[in-house]
């Protein structure tokens, strides 16, 4: 019968780590509309990155490479803009909720 | 019966090559066909050994295996006496049951073990040829909900600003 | 110490419930508080404002906040519960506590250590506890990771406990690990299964659970990212490891299944398109279609749904695996006993599959595409093509393994699908996707033209032609194995066009590295080899990836080689001789042995080729003595070109001669090659990218097309 004691050690352990939470809690930073949007700027770079590297490596024509670069150049400018209007907006709004 | 080339209309070049091509590969198949060894192995790899090991008959190794001896000696004496290969099968069909055979054959609902995955083939080629005949018209979606498009100095400072940092 | 396992299970089991309620609670509530302040700001879809909370808002997104952190923490301990009635069981294992009808039924008291470690997963009960396990290790680095993105690891920790609950349930109340023997104890177990026990054994189970198991993480980002409406597609991004590392390893299980199948089973064969193998391949088909499309979202904003029906099917297929394999509804060779649980498996399946369809059809307007499609010619519609046939693949494996069933429904007869049906059906779609694998790199995003791609595709074009007609015009009379005559055989002709379109890739994927080295190289002025380094580095998920593809070229190879495999059959006295290929093997003796395990009897051949000895090899077949059952241990010489393989099948009864078989088997060791190099190809791609190159900025910013960068995209 040495086992009930240990299962009873056993559960107490988990339920105080479960439940005691001393100090605050870590919620990261909240997900604002300017992140949002950042993370769209990266992929449109990565994009823009990719297109200027198969250019190079002679896989799109001239033609194709300048309206390509164009529209995706567009798009980014598009959320640049946004992206600073927002930043002008809200400064605070970025900073981490601890 | 009529020669099926001669039923070709002048002019098309490209039926008659797929056609000789056809019956090239057709000849050339039944070469080596009617060797008594090579249809046995050919024949013993459509089968299954019915013991229960779940393997194909010439693949079966266990020695002392109640089945696959004797299916195997039937097969060879099938075979020598000049059997066709469905006449050989129907045979064993008959006497160990239908999962005797390998593979579904081509015949009734069988066939439709084979139809379905290559129908599917093509329904899925058709179905992806109209996706992106579909999605090369549609109009260019908002990049985001409620961006506001950039125009003059302010987009060529942005785009600049675009291609410098993806330029590095 | 049952007791303590037992109690570990239930502890476990009232945790991971915990976890998912509370869990479900804290969302739900924080999700309340977010939309009393819908309005303050100009919010995107999801985006969640973060200015003015009122006091209610915030009372209850603290408490909410708390609860969501005691359900994370409840996830942590459940994994240590479920690690404890494991390592629990293993020390029962170990001390030979033959009271637990588990440790009984799978061990015995000779039974060698790494192999009673094993005992954990060679049963129905063992193996679901040790599913049960790799789960919570999973939700354990799932939520000490949290931090990356709170609440999204929130809505996946949710997710995941559901799943956990489920294997819990099975394990408390249907497959119970610790069930105690009724009676007197026997002094020894029944033993392991002979056929696994071999060294494989102890690593091919854990390989391919860790892969069915892994792909869970993605299914529950997947589904909490649709849940939560998720902005972006950042959560592919925070998956993407976990879905090639997974990957990796279900890679790993289904071919170490094939080496240890090939390696004990002594068929001669790896692969016998048994439901229990198709089960593996299923979910490795649709996990690799998703571990390419996924690419397509994460870069274009493309495939959104159909990115969210892979990952869904992936997962439920690694679970309808597992349902074939217990339930006994598809006779098997690898079927576990027969047992109730089938039904709780079908419950499971039809409970996710409603989960997924209800948050499906919910938030389905959340899934739109965000671009259009540039042109026909492009890296997306490739991509298109590509998930058609790994997907349509799988479909065929899955019909192939149900056949029989439908079979039995519509004519009244079970019929056997069987390798023929495979080979006759998958072959030709599985060259259909060599073919893309081909064309796919030379493609690039958006936009190709077609000049380029033909000029791009005509040296490789070139060397694969002129390899498929050096292998069918070289004689074999010149020592080649080959001269294929593809008219004489289907299967030479699948074998031909295999390892042609091999070379195809091969060369379409070293043209790759080439022009992007080439590339590097002008702008740099590093030698070609240095400049390729880079290149990978810069993009270690591209470049991993085409070395994944030669890896998988040469898997192919070797599975091509079997078109030209041969055996003989021959009993064989002292000094008998058997030809097989371009080797004699003359027996020099046979004999038994005995161990405490088990008995055994083998035969000593010596291998001769050009008349020289090369080798001395050692066929065992072996009876153990706890199962009472027999085993072959064949002997297996491995060359590039050829395995010599021979298997001792038996005794003939009436003068005690061996009975030998011998496999000449081609190309085989081309399958294990190709498999570390797509190991290896995967763990390149989990490298972190080189950052970006800091460009030299005078000279190059005057000149606009010199100044294109070389940082290079997916």
């Amino acid at each position: 019968m040495t086992w009930i004691p240990l299962c009873l050690m056993l559960a107490i352990a988990c339920l105080y780590y479960v439940f005691y939470l001393p100090g605050r809690l870590f919620l990261g930073p909240e997900k604002t509309r300017a992140g949002y949007l950042r993370e769209r700027k990266d992929a449109v770079y990565e994009n823009l990155r990719d297109l200027n590297f198969e250019y190079k490596a002679g896989k799109v024509p001239d033609a194709d490479y300048a309206s390509l670069k164009s529209s995706l150049q567009d798009e980014a400018a598009t959320l640049l803009a946004e992206i600073s209007r927002l930043e002008s907006l809200a400064p605070a709004s970025r900073k981490p909720r601890v | 019966m009529k020669n099926p080339i001669s039923k070709t209309m002048p002019g098309k070049g490209s039926g008659r090559f797929t056609q000789i091509i056809l019956l090239c590969a057709v000849v050339f198949l039944m070469l080596g066909a009617g060797d008594p060894a090579t249809r046995f192995n050919e024949i013993g790899h459509q089968m299954m050994c019915i013991c229960g090991c779940n393997q194909i008959l010439l693949e079966c190794n266990h020695v002392g295996c109640p089945a696959s001896d004797g299916m195997r000696n039937e097969l060879m004496a099938s075979v020598e006496r000049g059997d066709s290969d469905s006449l050989v099968e129907q045979g064993f069909v008959q006497k160990y049951g239908p999962t005797v055979l390998a593979a579904p054959t081509n015949k009734g609902f069988d066939r439709a073990a084979y139809v379905i995955p290559f129908a599917a083939l093509f329904f899925g080629f058709g179905l992806i040829v109209l996706v992106i005949r579909a999605w090369k018209n549609r109009p260019t979606p908002a990049i985001a909900d409620g961006l506001r498009p950039v125009r003059g100095a302010e987009l060529e400072q942005f785009r600049d600003q675009a291609r410098k940092e993806t330029d590095l | 110490m049952a007791e303590i396992g037992s109690f570990a299970l239930l502890l476990a089991l009232a945790l991971s419930a915990y976890s998912f309620l509370a869990g479900i609670v804290a969302l739900i509530f924080q999700n309340r508080a977010s939309s009393q302040l819908v309005g303050v700001t100009a919010g995107g879809p999801g985006v969640t404002p973060s200015v003015g909370e009122s006091s209610l808002a915030t009372m209850l997104r603290q408490g909410s906040e708390r609860i969501g952190e005691t359900a994370r923490r409840a996830g942590i301990a459940t994994f240590a519960a479920v690690l404890l009635a494991s390592v629990v069981l293993v020390i029962c294992a170990f001390r030979n506590d033959f009271s637990i009808a588990y440790i009984l039924h799978h061990s015995n008291r000779d039974l060698p250590g790494p192999y009673k470690f094993a005992v954990l997963w060679s049963g129905q009960e063992g193996s679901l506890l040790f599913w049960s396990l790799l789960l919570a290790a999973y939700g354990f680095v799932l939520r000490l990771r949290y931090k990356t993105d709170p609440r999204l690891f929130a809505y996946a920790s949710v997710v995941l406990s559901g799943v956990q609950i489920f294997f819990l349930l099975l394990l408390n109340f249907a497959a119970h690990p610790f069930a105690i023997v009724t009676g007197t104890i026997p002094a020894d177990g029944n033993g392991l299964n002979p056929l696994l026990q071999y060294p494989e054994m102890v690593i091919h189970p854990p390989m391919l659970y860790l892969g069915y198991v892994g792909f869970t993480v993605p299914f529950a980002f997947a589904l909490g990212a649709l849940i939560m409406k998720y902005p972006g597609e950042k959560w592919i991004h925070i998956t993407r490891r976990w879905t090639m590392v997974t990957w990796a390893f279900l890679t790993c299980g289904v071919f170490l299944g094939a080496h240890w199948a090939y390696s004990v089973l002594g068929w001669g064969g790896y692969w016998g398109w048994d439901p229990v193998e198709n089960a593996s391949l299923m979910p490795w088909l649709t996990g690799t279609a998703f571990l390419h499309s996924v690419m397509m979202q994460e870069k274009r904003g493309m495939l959104k749904m159909w990115n969210m029906w892979l990952v869904f099917a992936t997962f439920w297929l690694a679970i309808l695996g597992t349902f074939l394999t217990r339930s006994g509804i598809i006779s098997s060779v690898h079927a576990f006993a027969q047992s109730s649980i089938g039904d709780w498996f079908a419950w499971f399946l039809a409970i996710t599959l409603i989960v997924f369809l209800f948050f499906f059809f919910k938030n389905k307007s959340h899934l739109r595409s965000e671009h259009k499609l540039e042109s026909l010619v492009s890296r997306e519609s490739s991509f298109l093509f590509n998930n058609l046939l790994f997907v349509l693949l799988c479909f065929t494996v899955l019909w192939g393994t149900w056949f029989p069933k439908i079979s039995e429904l519509v004519q009244g007869n079970k019929v056997t699908v069987g390798a023929p049906f495979y080979n006759r059906v998958a072959i030709p779609v599985a060259l259909l996707l060599l073919i893309l694998t081909a064309v796919g790199p030379l493609l690039a995003w958006r936009k190709t033209s077609l000049e380029s791609l033909k000029r791009n595709f005509m040296w490789p074009t070139v060397g694969a032609v002129v390899v498929a007609v050096f292998l069918m015009i070289t004689p074999q009379s010149w020592g080649s194995p080959f001269g294929l005559k593809p008219w004489q055989d289907i299967s030479y002709f699948y074998s031909l066009m295999a390892i042609a379109l091999s070379v195809l890739v091969t060369l379409t994927v070293a043209s790759e590295f080439y022009r992007g080295g080439r590339v590097i190289s002008k702008h740099t002025g590093q030698g070609m080899f240095a400049s390729m380094v880079q290149l990978t580095h810069r993009n270690t998920r591209r470049y991993g990836g085409y070395i994944v593809h030669f890896g998988v070229v040469m898997v192919i190879i070797g599975f091509a080689g079997a078109a030209f495999n041969q055996d003989k059959e021959m009993e064989m006295g002292y000094g008998d001789k058997m030809t097989i290929g371009p080797y004699t093997l003359i027996c020099r003796s046979y004999t038994d042995d005995d161990a405490p395990n088990y008995a055994s009897e083998w035969a000593v051949l010596d291998v001769y080729k050009g008349g020289k000895q090369i080798d001395t090899m050692t066929p065992v077949r072996r009876f153990y003595k706890a199962s009472q059952q027999t085993s072959t241990m064949p002997d297996i010489r491995s060359s590039l070109n050829e395995d010599l393989y021979l298997v001792f099948e038996g005794l003939n009864q009436d003068n005690g001669h061996p009975i030998l078989k011998a496999h000449l088997n081609a190309l085989v060791m081309w399958i294990w090659m190709g498999v570390w190099i797509m190991l290896g190809g995967t763990i390149l791609a989990l490298i972190p990218n080189a950052p970006a190159p800091v460009r030299v900025p005078a000279p190059a910013r005057l000149e606009r097309t010199q100044a294109a960068p070389v940082v290079t995209g997916d």
